[in-house]
């Protein structure tokens, strides 16, 4: 088995400790480690999101996938600046004021930066000034609001509304989802896009991105 | 027929005559009677009122005295923050910077933080609708207390240290049990183990982790001579069948199971099936019709034994009446509301002679009442009752009269005239109630207004 390959396989069984000294014989090997980054590492977070998304694998499984994931980039990071790695852009993720469920929202960071997207997360209970100025302070192309509950989900409102209102919106877009969503209230609210999902919420990222 | 030994026969897996009832009233019950969902969890008058309400409304066989999974959370430290419109949610978790097991000496008592309260109001629920009805006394489940005492990091835990994984749910199925002993006492009929996050693990974490503690918990209820369901959130597909091996009389599942694909495994096992009616796109954003077409549809696609009809979960605060007064009547009236929805959707009304009054030309008022079947729904014979109440008041100075939707007539002066909401009362060609039942003196002064 190549060495791509087997920390692509320990990652997805969250073997932290055996990603990190298989992303040290990799490099070792003389992999470059835009290789190493972008065919094992993120390959691996790749299908467990697949999993995930297919109810094959859940949410401890996912959260000890993407620790392996982040031990592996520890060692990677000193060889990644000059590695020609291009960013994919940058997204702020949040749950919504007056809600303090994180589970859905962790995920979704988790998948988006297992596709290289860089992600400021707001943490929970964030209101819908902050989403629209770290957007911007952070120079980010996507607003990612969560929400567990119908009676914060209307939060999500304010967001757009906030936005649409700031001069400074520039082209960012706003992501919602979260249990009570569906794709009804995102055109109701004016939202850009929903997502059912983590996975597709990461892969959506990536359209919206390349596309913006 | 008993309505609560209707519950009783079905989580005995007996024949029932029909499909038991089981609506998760929480702080909805709020709602009906204008209070908040803080109010409704914290205030004796206020849940009594609203609990009154809901039932009067809903005409439950079984229902939850009180819906909030914060409960024993609250009183084994952990910080909650407050709502206007949904129960309370954990903010701090004590047990999250240290791998230290509470003691098993420290266990909730019927004077710590809410129990007083909480047991008052069942107690006096018991003496209320006891005879009739089927009461549930809900607690938290240990997987969802362990994450509320320790946050995510249970998740990681899982992989990393499942001795403290263990040893936590230890902890938590004997706060389990104190709780079941708790409102047993009170006077619960059927203990509801809410656990959310079960649909979150794999079926190998949930027969590694959490087999042993569910079955603990069942039996436990069952020892105390009481019925028990265990009530899941969110995709458990995939868990249902290990649910199914905890000894649990029934489960309850909201929207994201398939209920045909769960209830092929949970007859398998002999387990009572409750839910699924969706939360929020058909019970908070849809028609009443559409409630009732989706209780129908369960009704016809599942076998009925060891089938109870429910929402998927707690009800959202704003839920309509009139949604959930249509899936009730969907239940009681499963055959005439299958016409009723046939009728409607087949359009055609044009056809149908209807005769608007004129009302600016009434000599005196004219109290209409548009009902399901004032016969059969309760919330119907409710209103209609105090239209009749009225009417003796009166006498020959109002008018008033019943329209069914069980007639096709009915249904085309509804269209005509734009009911939206059943039942509700039009005075001279005006709405003036939806669903809200109005006291005696709300009606007179309606009826002293045109009068």
């Amino acid at each position: 088995m190549s060495t791509l390959l087997e920390i692509s396989e320990r990652l997805q069984r969250g073997k932290a400790k055996d990603v990190m000294a298989l992303v040290q014989t990799a490099l070792d090997e003389g992999i470059s480690a835009k290789e190493i980054l972008e065919g094992s590492l993120l390959v691996g977070m790749g299908i467990i999101g697949e999993k995930f998304k297919n109810n094959e694998v859940f949410v401890p499984e996912v959260l000890v996938a993407a620790r392996a994931m982040n031990k592996g980039l520890e060692i990677l990071k000193p060889f990644m600046a000059d590695a020609g790695i291009e960013e994919k852009g940058t997204i702020v993720i949040g749950t919504v004021k007056g809600d303090l469920h994180d589970i859905g929202k962790n995920l979704v960071k988790i998948m988006m930066e297992g596709k290289g997207i860089k992600v400021v997360d707001l943490g929970v209970d964030v209101t819908a000034e902050t989403f629209v100025e770290q957007a911007i302070e952070n120079g980010a192309k996507i607003i990612c609001c969560s929400a567990l509950l119908t009676t914060t989900m209307n939060e999500m409102q304010a967001v757009v509304e906030t936005l649409e209102a700031n001069p400074a919106k520039g082209d960012i877009k706003i992501m919602i989802g979260g249990a009570p969503i569906t794709q009804v209230f995102c055109d109701k609210i004016g939202a850009h896009c929903f997502t059912a999902d983590a996975a597709s919420a990461a892969d959506e990222a990536i359209n919206m991105l390349i596309g913006a | 027929m008993n309505k609560k030994q209707l519950i009783i026969d079905s989580l005995n897996h007996k024949d029932t005559p029909r499909t038991p009832w089981v609506p998760f009233v929480g702080v909805h019950a709020g709602f009906l009677v204008g209070h908040n969902a803080t109010e409704m969890l914290t205030d004796h008058d206020k849940i009594i009122q609203g609990m009154d309400e809901a039932i009067k409304l809903y005409s439950p066989d079984g229902f939850p005295v009180f819906f909030d999974l914060q409960v024993e959370a609250e009183i084994l430290g952990c910080e909650l923050v407050w709502a206007n419109e949904g129960p309370p949610s954990v903010k701090t978790h004590p047990l999250s910077d240290t791998t230290e097991i509470p003691c098993k000496c420290v266990m909730p008592t019927k004077k710590d933080g809410r129990l007083p309260l909480i047991t008052q109001v069942m107690e006096e629920i018991k003496v209320k609708y006891g005879e009739e009805m089927a009461l549930y006394g809900l607690i938290c489940g240990p997987f969802t207390l362990a994450s509320h005492l320790r946050g995510n990091d249970i998740f990681m835990d899982m992989f990393d240290d499942e001795d403290y994984v263990n040893g936590l749910l230890e902890y938590c199925t004997e706060v389990s049990k104190t709780m079941i002993d708790i409102y047993l006492e009170a006077g619960m009929d059927v203990i509801g183990v809410v656990d959310p996050l079960v649909s979150q693990i794999s079926p190998d974490h949930f027969e590694e982790f959490l087999t042993k503690p569910f079955t603990a918990v069942f039996d436990h209820v069952r020892a105390k001579g009481a019925k028990n369901a265990f009530f899941v959130c969110g995709n458990a597909t995939r868990n249902i069948e290990v649910m199914c091996q905890t000894n649990t009389d029934c489960i309850c599942v909201d929207e994201n199971v398939n209920m045909a694909t769960a209830k092929e495994i949970t007859d398998k096992y002999n387990v009572v099936l409750g839910g699924n009616i969706p939360l929020t796109t058909v019970m908070l954003h849809g028609t009443w019709q559409d409630n009732m077409k989706y209780t129908i549809g369960l009704l016809e696609t599942l076998t009925h034994k060891n089938l109870m009809i429910s929402p998927g979960c707690d009800m959202t605060y704003q839920t309509p009446s009139e949604n959930t007064i249509a899936i009730a009547q969907a239940v009681f009236e499963t055959e005439k509301c299958k016409e009723m929805i046939k009728n409607y959707e087949s359009v055609g009304f044009d056809a149908i002679e209807v005769i608007i009054p004129d009302y600016e030309a009434l000599e005196k008022p004219f109290v209409e009442v548009f009902t399901l079947d004032s016969l059969t729904c309760a919330a119907c014979t409710y209103m209609m009752g105090s239209v009749k109440v009225a009417k003796e008041t009166y006498g020959d100075k109002i008018d008033i009269i019943e329209y069914k939707f069980t007639e096709k007539s009915s249904i085309a002066r509804c269209v005509k005239m734009g009911v939206a909401n059943l039942p509700s009362i039009y005075i001279n060609g005006k709405l003036e109630y939806s669903s809200i039942i109005p006291s005696k003196e709300e009606l007179e002064a309606s009826i002293n207004k045109v009068l």
